[in-house]
């Protein structure tokens, strides 16, 4: 009888292991800088459908396809930019969670620094005044 | 005669003021789902998708040339372009702009059955299974419809099911505008 409760143990751990086995990453690569190139993208495209989520965290139908085809991508050892540059040209540049420095997103990231060279002046006026 | 001490005072106000008016503008009219699209202005991206019915030849970006036309994206699981089918079947009907479509990650069989059942609205049916064709075009979401002109260039994408005000108040004139010029 404990033979048996051993046995049944036994299969029984043997087969999580085969669970285990089976859970992988579904993206499977042969190295480890492209694994690392896929994921690190895939944090960087938004999901378009629910817009505030990465395709990465993001179980949308269309994010799984955009997932799929950056992953055919990366296999084809398509550049990082390459990959970017045939999402933009379709969704837009709003697909990337961090906006690229280009000529339509010129005031988007220099209005920080615009703005705190212009608050800082007109503070140091106000300063300079008062003395 | 404003002074200098009255306008200096007025300033923050006006600007504050003009903050309110762009954050309430941003709050209550901007539609952050609807995508402007990264395609206007350009070509219909090259592709070749098998047509619904197996006879006939592929729906390819050739095909898409020569007459101002729609594209409509949809899918039989997809319940707003069940709502819209009825205005697509009258704009084919009466006022007779021809609409090609792509049937986005769809059973080809259930969509021959909801045509014979439904009305063919389409010119001709590319179909979509895997979704490949519909990222080349941008697509996020069905039903999205696209205008194309007689040189094969996309001039606009509308998101969502077409109804009577829609067409009337965006495509159809849009369509007229662009096609008197051929």
């Amino acid at each position: 009888m404990k033979l048996l409760f051993w046995c049944i143990s036994l299969i029984l751990l043997v087969s999580t292991v085969n669970v285990y086995a089976d859970n992988q990453d579904p993206y499977p690569f042969t190295s480890s800088v492209e694994a690392d190139r896929f994921h690190a993208l895939t944090r960087e495209i938004r999901c378009v459908v629910c817009q505030n989520q990465n395709i990465a965290d993001s179980n949308a139908p269309l994010a799984n396809d955009l997932r799929d085809k950056v992953y055919q991508m990366v296999l084809a050892q398509q550049s990082n930019n390459e990959i970017k540059d045939y999402l933009v040209k379709r969704y837009g540049e709003f697909i990337l969670l961090q906006p690229r420095f280009n000529k339509s997103t010129i005031a988007l990231w220099l209005f920080p620094f615009v703005g705190i060279v212009t608050i800082f002046s007109i503070l140091l006026r106000f300063m300079y005044r008062r003395r | 005669m404003l002074s200098k001490q009255t306008l200096k005072l007025t300033i923050p106000f006006i600007l504050l003021f003009t903050l309110f008016i762009l954050l309430a503008w941003e709050l209550f009219y901007s539609k952050p789902s609807e995508l402007p699209s990264a395609l206007i202005g350009e070509e219909v991206p090259a592709f070749k998708l098998p047509d619904l019915y197996p006879s006939q030849p592929p729906l390819t970006q050739k095909t898409l040339t020569g007459q101002i036309m729609l594209l409509n994206v949809w899918a039989t699981w997809c319940y707003a372009c069940s709502l819209e089918h009825g205005m697509l079947m009258k704009i084919k009907n009466e006022y007779h702009v021809p609409i090609y479509s792509i049937d986005y990650k769809d059973n080809s069989q259930d969509a021959l059955n909801w045509l014979q059942e439904n009305g063919n609205p389409y010119e001709q049916t590319g179909a979509d299974t895997k979704g490949d064709v519909a990222i080349d075009f941008g697509v996020y979401g069905t039903p999205e419809t696209f205008v194309i002109n007689a040189k094969g260039k996309i001039i606009y994408r509308h998101i969502g099911a077409i109804d009577q005000k829609v067409w009337d108040e965006v495509l159809y004139p849009l369509i007229r505008q662009h096609g008197e010029k051929k």
